[in-house]
């Protein structure tokens, strides 16, 4: 080990531990030290991979798709290196790996599965020189932090371009995605097969309507949501690429969702106990990368319906005899996702909405008028309340009014814990917190003490609805 | 029956654009005023002094080039139903193709449709934040709260400004001004969207819409709590009172 890095890592252990002491998590404080250090900290660490390091970016469901292909190569043996949900710049990705040094400076993975944010894409592709890159999807995120999405997804375009010999694995049904398949390396796509509605919400937020090759309006002959669905292009006939792993007869089962994945001429059948439909596109990202590493598919298969969601991420918990479920909204395709839960489940439900504008939610909340709330028009009957909290509680009430939410119906309470409270102990038979990025933490920090998380083994009995 | 129009609906919805169609269709029909939208796509036939609202929103670069040529070719008609006196609102992007040109770079200019006496150009850093602007409104003073998000800096001639700067940017970040206005037509940067959280400016439009089409233009008060609540929360947060 050379002198620089030494020290860097010394440096870095120092500050996660004062960090520690702090009681800080300390995400991302000593891979800013090391760096500062020794520029070339990442690089050094991360070329110490025995078999490669795999980089998962895209809008939506990156945390999700990392947490599942990590969870598939440790249950296959394998020693990974994983960055902390939300540490996706380089600061944290640097974090990943000085983290799991032991005493000697000891080092021994075998991979490194880290989700990256798509701004941070280039530098950390540059440092890191990945085996793969897994893209799941672009929708508009936090605008005022990236400028416009053109923008990110032609960083990204650019940075693939300096990777020659990387395998891509992208998503089929994302036109805005589908076109790395055009730059040259060798990529496996994924997509949802054509007759599955994923989400009925959401019509208004199409992101692409154009050719990213030409410009020309797009076709679609079916459409999934968003911007995704089987398209093709008039103008120059870029179209959907035919996927290498597509997910056929996708259902709600139980409180879950199955499928039967498809991949050359095998079928597989996957029965996932998260909710959610566009949680499939996370496990056909993680399944394909999976695969594409040379793991057996029906050990992949195995770790994704074990898996269980991260913090926010649809995760479920049970207060006396009422499910609850905490989602992290941060965009309108995800929030429209989050939505379409409640019509899929029978029952009354409370609902509480926390947006905060903090730099890390987008500090421009018009985003919350490109949601479709106007669907909850179907759910009219089954929603006796809905709490607004966070920072910008009174903006979410009144977009709720003009969806036409009875404002009868609509409490502002910019107090968490009183907001939280009020909605554990409505009339509702389950209850359904949304919360911004910043805004998750504080509402999971008033809830856990107040909820039993439905561990495994409340997850025995899959197939028959877990009660 | 009043008829809203949403011009472009397919390009031009950034930052919430169709909460301002959401606010004043809903305003209009809480009230019984029948209302529909229209939306007019690239393309589509239209003769604009048929509408009795007009909205144009915001889009991205490489979307302003495709509408622009779109819009010149209308550009006529739109004129004559501006002086009509068709309502219009026109946000950001909207805003700046009403004016002479917008100069993107040294070399690169993108000709306006020269409805407005205004020319923008692009400015070194983004303009971003809550902002708060006072405006007039039937001879009373009404603050309006938005979130402006623009790199064009905009800059008045033989124009009314919609508004004065009470905190946040504006047009450039110098002058003090916001907006412009001109007969009916109302443009902005306030994006947020605009008319949600400002129903005095929403039952405004709504107001000059029914005169226009000689109807009574009195409208029947609406509990505005949860609105007043949003606005003010952005007023306070701007130390403005
Ligand atoms: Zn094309």
């Amino acid at each position: 080990m050379n002198g620089r890095l030494l020290i860097a890592i010394c440096g870095a252990k120092w500050a996660a531990r004062c960090s520690q002491l702090l009681g800080r998590p300390g995400s991302s404080l000593p891979g800013k030290v090391a760096l500062t250090l020794y520029p070339g900290t990442l690089k050094q660490l991360a070329a110490r991979a025995q078999r490669g390091v795999i980089l998962v970016t895209g809008t939506n469901g990156k945390t999700t798709t990392n947490n599942m292909l990590a969870r598939i190569l440790r249950e296959a043996g394998y020693r990974v290196v994983c960055n902390r949900e939300g540490a996706n710049l380089i600061t944290g990705v640097t974090t990943a790996f000085v983290r799991e040094i032991g005493p000697r400076g000891r080092l021994r993975f075998d991979y490194a599965v880290l989700e990256v944010d798509e701004a941070a894409f280039p530098v950390v592709a540059a440092q890191v020189n990945p085996q793969a890159v897994v893209v799941t999807n672009f929708f508009r995120d936090q605008l005022d932090r990236y400028g416009e999405l053109d923008t990110t997804v032609a960083l990204i375009r650019e940075a693939l371009k300096r990777l020659p010999r990387v395998r891509l694995v992208i998503n089929a049904d994302d036109p805005l995605v589908a076109q790395f398949g055009l730059l040259g390396p060798r990529t496996a796509h994924f997509g949802l097969a054509p007759h599955t509605r994923v989400v009925e919400g959401g019509r208004h937020t199409r992101e692409a309507r154009f050719c990213p090759q030409c410009g020309t309006t797009l076709q679609y002959s079916f459409y999934h949501y968003s911007q995704l669905g089987l398209f093709r292009c008039a103008g120059c006939g870029f179209r959907r690429p035919e996927p290498d792993v597509e997910a056929l007869q996708a259902r709600y089962q139980g409180e879950g969702v199955s499928c039967l994945i498809r991949r050359g001429d095998e079928q597989y059948r996957l029965e996932m106990q998260t909710q959610g439909f566009y949680n499939l596109y996370n496990a056909l990202a993680a399944f394909t990368a999976g695969t594409l590493l040379g793991l057996d598919p029906g050990r992949v298969i195995e770790s994704l319906e074990t898996y269980e969601p991260a913090v926010g991420r649809l995760e479920r918990f049970r207060y006396r005899d009422k499910p609850v479920f905490l989602n992290l909204v941060k965009n309108p395709a995800g929030f429209n996702e989050g939505l379409n839960l409640l019509p899929a489940n029978p029952g009354t439900k409370d609902v509480f909405i926390a947006i905060n504008d903090n730099v890390a939610d987008g500090r421009d909340v018009s985003w919350l008028w490109d949601v479709d709330f106007e669907m909850l028009e179907a759910v009219r009957e089954k929603v006796p309340r809905f709490v607004c909290g966070g920072l910008r509680a009174e903006d979410m009430a009144v977009r709720l009014k003009y969806a036409g939410v009875d404002p009868k119906k609509i409490a502002v309470q910019p107090n968490l814990k009183a907001a939280v409270s009020a909605t554990l102990d409505g009339p509702g038979e389950a209850a359904y917190f949304f919360a911004t990025y910043t805004a998750l933490w504080p509402v999971e920090r008033i809830l856990r003490p107040r909820l039993t998380p439905e561990g495994r083994a409340d997850h025995a009995g899959r197939g028959s609805s877990v009660s | 029956m009043l008829v809203a129009g949403h011009l472009y609906p397919d390009l031009l919805n950034l930052y919430g654009d169709r909460g301002n169609l959401i606010a004043f269709a809903r305003r209009c029909s809480w009230r019984r005023i029948p209302v529909g939208v229209r939306e007019i796509p690239l393309g589509e036939p239209v003769d604009f002094r048929e509408l009795d609202f007009l909205f144009v929103g915001g889009g991205s670069d490489r979307e302003q080039g495709i509408l622009a040529e779109d819009l010149i070719r209308r550009r006529d008609n739109l004129e004559a139903a501006v002086e009509d006196g068709l309502v219009v609102l026109a946000i950001c992007g909207g805003y700046q193709v009403l004016g002479h040109y917008y100069q993107l770079a040294e070399d690169k200019v993108v000709p306006g449709l020269r409805l407005l006496d205004f020319y923008t150009r692009a400015g070194a850093r983004r303009l971003i934040g809550n902002c708060a602007v006072e405006l007039e409104l039937d001879g009373l003073p009404v603050r309006v709260a938005g979130f402006e998000n623009h790199s064009g800096q905009t800059f008045l001639g033989q124009v009314q400004p919609l508004g004065r700067v009470l905190a946040g940017y504006g047009n450039n970040g110098a002058d003090g001004l916001e907006g412009a206005r001109y007969r009916n037509v109302f443009c902005s940067y306030l994006h947020g969207p605009l008319l949600p959280k400002n129903p005095r400016l929403t039952d405004h439009l709504i107001s000059l819409a029914l005169r226009r089409r000689g109807l009574d233009p009195f409208l029947s008060p609406l509990d505005d709590r949860l609105e007043e609540q949003a606005r003010t929360a952005v007023l306070n947060r701007l130390k403005v009172r």
